[in-house]
């Protein structure tokens, strides 16, 4: 004799496989979203730490106030993007307690602004 | 309308991506075992190195000029293609991706009021999205898009995009581009036109139709049907299925044991059963071949090859690798030292027209098919190379890299820093 199989009410779910996508959240465009890390921080209150992911989207525009990830001097640096009458500048990400001075961005400077930071991730 | 996008200097260009500094500078990539170089940049051509070039041959202008180097990084490469792939999508329906770096668009039945600004357009975007100059030739035929996209190569004023369709504009160009250099013109033909003394696309186009057909068959009256405006070779946003798949590779260091051998052509076979799985073919036959290094005349030289046919087509990840793997301890003979082996499926046959002979064990057949879908999907999931055969060692094709850039956008540990000042 066969033993009788167990069998509870169907699960009303059992079609439905839906999870929560990080990556949709936080990349807009796969074309042009890349992710750099972050190391190596010498100003204290820039909203980064160490070891930080940063997700760089180029196809977002600059705009004043971003955060955009910035090729000088032969490395990637994370400044702020200031847009003013006088021009577009890079300042560091805090202002108050730092001395570097603003990067000029002129129409030739193709490279300077490398992208844009849409999303930063932090271990807590 | 066609167009045709073809990222300059490709494998260069992905190489200079995260890399700004070496825009303006030579930079040249090397072949698999860094043999030759298989992409140049443009300041690397004007130095003189040559498509293919041994590495050995360049080094002296490679030092002297302070050209960057680097071993091929196919992860980098595929990945930045599948972007620029994203990129030309998002403008048109239908794309053709043609190569790694080359694609057709297909403009037909779009309402384009300016078809120069949109080349230009699509250029623009994806040098913006990618960081990847690409060039963007519009005309009426694929093969004289080809030809307009060369155009923005050879005019940096032109931005990047071209559109090519007045009559004596197209005469113009085609009065001085050289018919060795048209898509579809090959060597064999080359020189038959040589012979006639034709050596530009226009001469071509004067011949007459009779002769064309007579000399050159139907591709290349399609070509000269092609080159005057008339559209003949079909768009396919479908990728034909490919006759045979071919993994092969020169080893860094001579191979002179059986079992190293052994180890090396059962990762190729695996990276080719993905291969054929990946565009649901099935395998008929296949060689298994290792060479000598011809080009040391005092060594003993060895061409070994077996030949597997398989009783029933098919793609299961067991049967292929252990099949290969017999074929190459049978093949190998000891006292050579080895310096090249592949696996090649000689016969295809696609999946959805097998039929199992009357001799196939079903159940066994089963049983293979459900740990091929297994290594499938613990693959897709974890990586490639994350369940491996015994007999794959440790999964890697040993191969000379020594110039290799960082995997910066599939590995995790291997993505751009940035600091913070």
């Amino acid at each position: 004799m066969e033993p009788q199989k167990l069998s509870g009410f169907p699960s009303p779910a059992a079609e439905i496989h839906e999870k929560l996508d990080l990556t949709k959240l936080l990349v807009r465009h796969n074309a042009s979203t890349f992710f750099f890390r972050i190391d190596g921080v010498s100003i204290v209150d820039a909203g980064l730490d160490d070891g930080d992911i940063i997700i760089v989207d180029r196809a977002v525009e600059p705009y004043d106030g971003c955060k955009a990830v910035c090729f000088i001097d032969g490395e990637y640096t994370v400044k702020r993007v200031k847009i003013t009458p006088r021009g577009v500048f890079l300042v560091p990400c805090n202002e108050r307690n730092s001395k570097a001075r603003p990067v000029p961005v002129g129409p030739g400077d193709d490279y300077l602004v490398w992208g844009v930071v849409s999303w930063i991730v932090k271990k807590a | 309308m066609f167009a045709l996008a073809d990222c300059n200097n490709f494998f260069a260009s992905c190489e200079r991506v995260f890399r700004p500094d070496l825009n303006g500078r030579p930079v040249i990539v090397l072949s698999n075992n860094d043999g030759c170089a298989v992409a140049r940049s443009n300041e690397a051509k004007a130095l003189g190195i040559k498509m293919g070039a041994p590495y050995f041959k360049i080094r002296d202008i490679v030092e002297k000029n302070g050209v960057a180097v680097f071993s091929s990084n196919f992860a980098l490469y595929g990945d930045m293609s599948h972007r620029v792939q994203e990129v030309l999508g998002s403008f048109v329906p239908a794309v053709e991706q043609y190569s790694i770096d080359e694609a057709f668009l297909d403009l037909r039945g779009l309402q384009v009021d300016d078809y120069d600004a949109l080349a230009k357009e699509i250029s623009g975007r994806c040098r913006k999205l990618t960081a990847i100059p690409v060039s963007v030739g519009i005309a009426p035929t694929k093969t004289l898009a080809k030809i307009a996209s060369k155009l923005c190569k050879q005019y940096p004023k032109l931005n990047g995009g071209c559109y090519m369709h007045r009559k004596q504009d197209i005469e113009k160009v085609l009065r001085r581009f050289p018919v060795s250099d048209v898509w579809g013109i090959g060597r064999q033909s080359v020189k038959k036109l040589a012979a006639m003394n034709i050596s530009t696309a226009w001469d071509y186009t004067r011949l007459n139709e009779t002769a064309v057909r007579k000399q050159f068959a139907l591709p290349g009256y399609r070509t000269w049907m092609e080159l005057q405006g008339t559209p003949c070779i079909e768009f396919e946003d479908m990728i034909e299925p490919r006759q045979s798949i071919c993994v092969s590779r020169s080893f860094a260091r001579e191979i002179t044991e059986s079992g190293t051998l052994s180890e090396q052509v059962a990762n190729f076979a695996e990276s080719a059963v993905q291969k054929l799985r990946s565009q649901q073919s099935l395998a008929l036959e296949m060689a298994v071949f290792a060479f000598t290094n011809r080009f040391k005349q005092n060594a003993p030289q060895a061409f070994n090859s077996r030949l597997v046919v398989f009783p029933d087509a098919t793609d299961e990840h067991r049967i292929i690798v252990s099949a290969a793997v017999r074929a190459a301890r049978e093949l190998f003979c000891s006292g050579y030292a080895y310096k090249k082996a592949g696996v090649v499926f000689t016969k295809l046959m696609q999946a959805e027209d097998y039929v199992p002979s009357i001799f196939a064990d079903t159940e066994a057949e089963q049983k293979d098919a459900r740990l091929s879908k297994s290594i499938d999907a613990i693959n897709n999931t974890f990586g490639r190379g994350s369940i491996l055969f015994g007999v794959q060692g440790d999964g890697h094709i040993k191969m000379a890299r020594e110039h290799q850039s960082p995997h910066y956008t599939t590995l995790w540990s291997d993505i751009p820093k940035a600091s913070v000042k």
